[in-house]
């Protein structure tokens, strides 16, 4: 006779209804004079029937395609907000340039308009007999336009 | 023809009609699948619907070379393993009692039935995710091992060692509960 160590390692497959006919018949033939395998095979049985008869979860018809269809029209969103936002980062990184030309071209400004205007510094120079320099001379003609 | 590949190819086509009818056919059976393997029902919520953006997203994907159901329930192996991996607890008692949107069927809408549920849940937890897998797909859904060996590419040999270790798994873990054991 078949060992029950054999019969127990296949009573889980028997029960499923996955067995060949062959050793269905074998197990059956066993079981009708084992009562330990009787039982074991009783106890898988109500295990099954617990694991099996448990309460079936339903969702409202179109719970989940609700949540589907909001999932994805946001992620859409999203995408094209972002796409947009990349024009914005692109933009917003440009804005400094202009600020910086306008910025130091007003110091530039303001600079020169507060420089002392030197009118003699090239007589001055001129008459201390040393040769006048291009800055002297733009000096001269910047301060004579204030 | 099978009805999944003409929803499938109506959304192919570019009706999310198609899309809809798969979600509204298979969204039951999914959600249940999860929820028996994580415990959770908002969360079973949020894998399931996770589960189905994967679908729409990678529908293209589909070959056909095997069912739908087959490659749904992949996916749905696959997000649970991800999940699972990410958590180190999975389920307690209160959260298996909790539901959200979900509704149970039938006249066992009580306390001890979701008490009794509950406690199944717990044992369950503690059944290694891939042996409480294949039992899952064989006890809750009815598949045949063929049909499970395809979903989690492994042999028959393998899907009845798994289911058998579970069965062994869970009948220790319900008596070591006290709760209603086998």
């Amino acid at each position: 006779m078949i060992e029950c160590t054999k019969v127990k390692r296949m009573l889980s497959r028997y029960l499923d209804k996955e067995i060949g006919g062959e050793d269905s018949v074998m197990i059956e033939a066993h079981l009708a004079n084992c009562t330990q395998c009787s039982k074991e095979l009783s106890e898988l049985t109500r295990l099954k029937g617990i694991v099996s008869g448990v309460t079936r979860i339903t969702l409202p018809q179109d719970y989940l395609v609700s949540r589907i269809r909001d999932s994805i029209m946001r992620t859409r969103c999203e995408e094209r907000v972002f796409s947009l936002s990349d024009i914005g980062n692109f933009a917003r990184k440009l804005i400094p340039l202009p600020i910086g030309i306008l910025v130091a071209s007003i110091v530039f400004l303001v600079f020169i308009s507060v420089q002392p205007a030197s009118k003699n510094s090239l007589e001055d120079h001129i008459f201390s007999g040393s040769n006048a320099t291009t800055e002297m001379a733009l000096e001269l003609i910047l301060g004579s336009q204030n | 023809m099978d009805e999944d590949i003409l929803y499938i190819e109506q959304f192919l086509g570019g009706d999310e009609k198609g899309f809809e009818m798969l979600v509204r056919k298979y969204q039951d059976r999914v959600l249940n699948i999860v929820h028996s393997l994580i415990g959770k029902d908002g969360e079973s919520e949020d894998i399931a619907q996770e589960v189905f953006l994967k679908v729409y997203n990678n529908l293209r994907t589909f070959k056909g070379h095997s069912q739908f159901s087959t490659w749904l329930y992949r996916i749905v192996v696959n997000a649970v393993y991800g999940f699972t991996r990410g958590r180190g607890k999975m389920v307690n008692d209160e959260d298996a009692i909790n539901n959200s949107a979900t509704t149970y069927k039938g006249p066992r809408d009580n306390l001890i039935v979701k008490e009794r549920e509950a406690l199944l849940h717990k044992a369950l937890e503690n059944v290694p995710i891939n042996f409480k897998t294949a039992l899952i797909f064989k006890d809750i859904e009815g598949l045949s091992y063929i049909e499970i060996s395809k979903i989690l590419c492994c042999s028959i040999g393998t899907v009845e060692s798994r289911i058998y270790r579970a069965r062994q798994f869970l009948k220790g873990e319900l008596l070591k509960a006290g709760g209603e054991a086998v």
